[in-house]
């Protein structure tokens, strides 16, 4: 019969599974491929976040990252992060039963994986789907990217039961460091999601379809190339009102989004945010705070107004209270 | 055996027969959807070695794993899940891309904590030599607390919900501080626990009764016993017993689909442990010392005997008959491994154990002083040990093993089938 031969110790235990997240991230693209991985190809599909018996209040939350050179490290590192994002919304129970889509944005024009989309999921299955993203390091140089045809799968090509079934809008979190394309192009969705549209949709107006049914956030990591370019951050403050987070360190991204969701979802303040990741040992107090100031202020503001601004704000023109100087027009 | 049967492997013995290995061979002679684990937890110690010579000790994975067959844990199961995460650590170093991916634990499978764990040890140490050959593991512990408190139990399940996993790991860490004054160590802080539970949930994919009919629709799944029938909660030794089911019941609870009944034997009887083996000799012990058990500090020494056919028959009987035995460890034979075919007790010559009523362990007990009494009478080592042990048993010998790896086995067609 044996007697345990294998470790029962809790903190090895939470050794190792940090070790493994961290090394087992970068599979596909650092073999070689450069083509988008079947599971992650967003052509002629749509992802479905369901709720279950076992996870019946699902609440949607996908985060699609910038993939191009711009980004130096920025990608590689969130591949290394994200993995954790699950497990610290469990832990810290700030979502009951978040399922997870991670995804990434290239230049249409130019790269040759421009949209990669996996699938919502409620376990590590997603951590796989990170795994699958293949890296450009390529780019346009014209501090522009696909992002537009992200929101264009989002708001057309994912159905949630959050929203469907309880009214309450999952959430999208776009993490890069360059501009939208103005329009949405009728060629690039034809070729690349597989639909028909009869004209192009101004961003804007896209943005405000997908709004409706996700809290929309960009988060701008500082250390990446056009970081601190106000025109980067100007016009997404545009679109997004209060809505963009400055990320001075990137090691906190996980921490930056549950705690974003925590606020939104009145689960915490930002004070009882911090403290928790204070009592989890994590260093990244400081940054997260400073990068979420802006956020906790306009959770506070929607708590108040209660339920009717929350679909009040989805609308593009309710959304600007930040962007009010250098806007630049897409 | 057809090839579209499941199969269920028992130990008719006290276990360390080989049902790894065993595993291991019915995995890589076809197609196998899922090995299934019905009873015990992660004091399982079932060895398998690859013919490359890889070699991994199966505690909670299925023994099939080396050869990329998926694990499904069912509600019998008492799971051990920072057991897991080591275990998944050595079968990624062996070449197994992705441990996690390969196993699904039922949502109803209690959990085993390091606090029942440390419950589990302060009382075998409380017990001085009087110990029952626990493995320390906590996995009877945790069966026996789910009884006491069935509110406070976790469940696999429960480990997505972390607010009140939190709040159970918490009344756990209280139970032990109240109940024991004297802790082999210190508890972990529950928080700690909790957080490192909730890590292990998100890799792990969960499931249930549906999740095992879909694996058993899909082709012949194999179930994976644990421990051995001489150790039943109910029909072992009392009480030099496990907190199991080591019979064939949970195989039968778990589906009604029709399962071919495989017995594992040795051609020695061995013991790892406290508690009666009839056929001890020390001399088998010394010439046979097994590499992978080790006296355990909480489990005591392993020791070896004579193939001890009044108690396997005894075992058979319990277990409701079996279809066809294994029997491993013939390269292992010699003249000095014998066969014991009778018990003398209080003078009488004895061939059969009668089993009780069913869960009666004032009978049990009564076994337990008859084999503590009883001396074995040796007949000389069998040239045939296949028949021989078919005879005694009254079930063919369908499989027998000749060094570890499944190249070493060969299956017999037994005549009249």
């Amino acid at each position: 019969m044996g007697s345990g031969r294998w470790s029962t110790d809790v903190y090895d235990a939470a050794a190792r599974m940090r070790r493994t997240t961290g090394t087992s991230a970068f599979a596909y693209s650092d073999s070689g491929a450069r083509k988008v991985h079947d599971r992650l190809n967003p052509f002629g599909v749509t992802r479905e976040s369901r709720d279950n018996a076992e996870h019946p209040q699902s609440l949607a939350i996908a985060v699609l990252f910038d993939v191009t050179g711009s980004m130096r490290r920025v990608p590689r590192t969130l591949q290394e992060k994200l993995p954790g994002l699950l497990g610290l919304l469990l832990r810290k129970g700030y979502v009951a039963d978040p399922h997870i889509l991670f995804g990434a944005i290239g230049d249409a024009t130019c790269d040759r994986v421009p949209l990669q989309i996996g699938q919502f999921e409620s376990d590590n299955r997603m951590d796989e789907d990170l795994g699958r993203i293949v890296l450009e390091g390529g780019g346009g140089g014209q501090m522009t990217e696909s992002y537009e045809l992200a929101l264009y799968f989002m708001a057309r090509h994912t159905s949630i039961d959050c929203y469907e079934k309880r009214g309450r809008r999952g959430y999208l979190f776009l993490i890069g460091d360059e501009l939208p394309y103005p329009r949405v192009d009728a060629g690039q969705v034809r070729s690349i999601i597989g639909d028909e549209l009869r004209e192009p949709i101004a961003t804007t107006a896209m943005m405000a379809e997908l709004r409706r049914r996700y809290h929309v956030y960009y988060i701008l990591p500082t250390g990446s190339s056009y970081a601190g370019d106000t025109r980067v951050l100007d016009a997404w403050r545009d679109l997004l009102g209060q809505n963009v987070i400055e990320l001075d360190d990137l090691d906190a991204v996980c921490e930056t989004i549950g705690l974003t969701i925590g606020l939104n979802e009145g689960a915490i303040d930002l004070a009882r945010g911090l403290a928790d990741l204070a009592e989890v040992g994590s260093t990244a107090g400081a940054t997260v705070g400073r990068a979420l100031a802006r956020v906790d202020r306009g959770a506070v503001a929607q708590r108040r107004l209660g339920a009717v601004s929350d679909v009040a704000l989805a609308g593009p023109d309710r959304a600007d209270d930040g962007g009010d100087e250098g806007i630049i027009r897409l | 055996m057809n090839r579209g049967e499941h199969v269920a492997v028992i130990d008719l013995g006290y276990g360390d027969a080989g049902k790894g290995t065993v595993v291991d061979w019915l995995c890589a002679a076809r197609p196998v959807p899922a090995v299934v684990r019905f009873n015990g937890g992660a004091q399982a110690g079932h060895n398998v070695v690859t013919s490359d010579g890889r070699e991994h000790t199966f505690a909670q994975f299925g023994s099939g794993t080396l050869r990329g067959v998926p694990t499904f844990l069912s509600r019998f199961m008492v799971v051990d899940p920072l057991a897991l995460v080591a275990e998944a650590d050595h079968l990624a170093t062996l070449g197994v891309a992705d441990p996690w991916a390969l196993l699904t634990v039922d949502r109803d499978a209690l959990v085993a904590t390091p606090y029942h764990r440390l419950a589990n040890q302060a009382r075998e140490l409380a017990r001085g030599n009087q110990r029952h050959g626990s493995c320390g593991m906590g996995v009877g512990e945790t069966v026996a607390r789910a009884l006491a408190d069935p509110a406070g139990a976790i469940r696999f399940g429960d480990l997505r919900q972390p607010a009140a996993l939190r709040g159970k790991l918490h009344r756990l860490d209280d139970w032990l501080r109240d109940t024991f004054a004297d802790l082999p160590a210190a508890p972990p802080a529950p928080d700690d626990c909790a957080v490192v539970f909730a890590a292990i949930a998100a890799r792990a994919r969960t499931g249930d009764q549906s999740t095992l009919d879909g694996l058993l629709g899909r082709g012949p799944c194999v179930f994976e016993g644990a421990q051995g029938v001489l150790l039943d909660e109910w029909r072992g030794w009392h009480p030099y017993t496990t907190w199991s089911t080591t019979t064939f019941d949970n195989v039968h609870a778990l589906t009604d689909a029709p399962v071919v009944r495989w017995g594992v034997l040795r051609t020695v009887t061995t013991r790892h442990g406290a508690g009666p083996l009839v056929t001890e000799d020390e001399r088998l012990t010394r010439r046979l010392v097994d590499p992978h058990n080790h006296t355990g500090p909480w489990q005591g020494a392993f020791r070896v005997g004579h193939f001890d056919a009044v108690a396997h028959r005894y075992a058979v009987e319990v277990a409701g008959g079996v279809d066809g035995i294994a029997l491993t460890h013939l390269d292992a034979t010699g003249p000095d491994t014998r066969i014991c075919r009778a018990y003398v007790c209080d003078g009488v010559r004895t061939t059969r154990l009668a089993p009780g009523p069913a869960r009666d362990l004032d009978h049990q007990a009564t076994l337990t002083a008859t084999c503590l009494r009883a001396a074995p009478l040796l007949d000389a080592a069998p040239e045939d040990w296949p028949g021989v042990v078919a005879e005694e048993l009254g079930a063919p010998v369908v499989l027998t093993s000749h060094g570890p790896t499944a190249q070493d086995k060969r299956m017999l067609v037994p005549a009249g089938r």
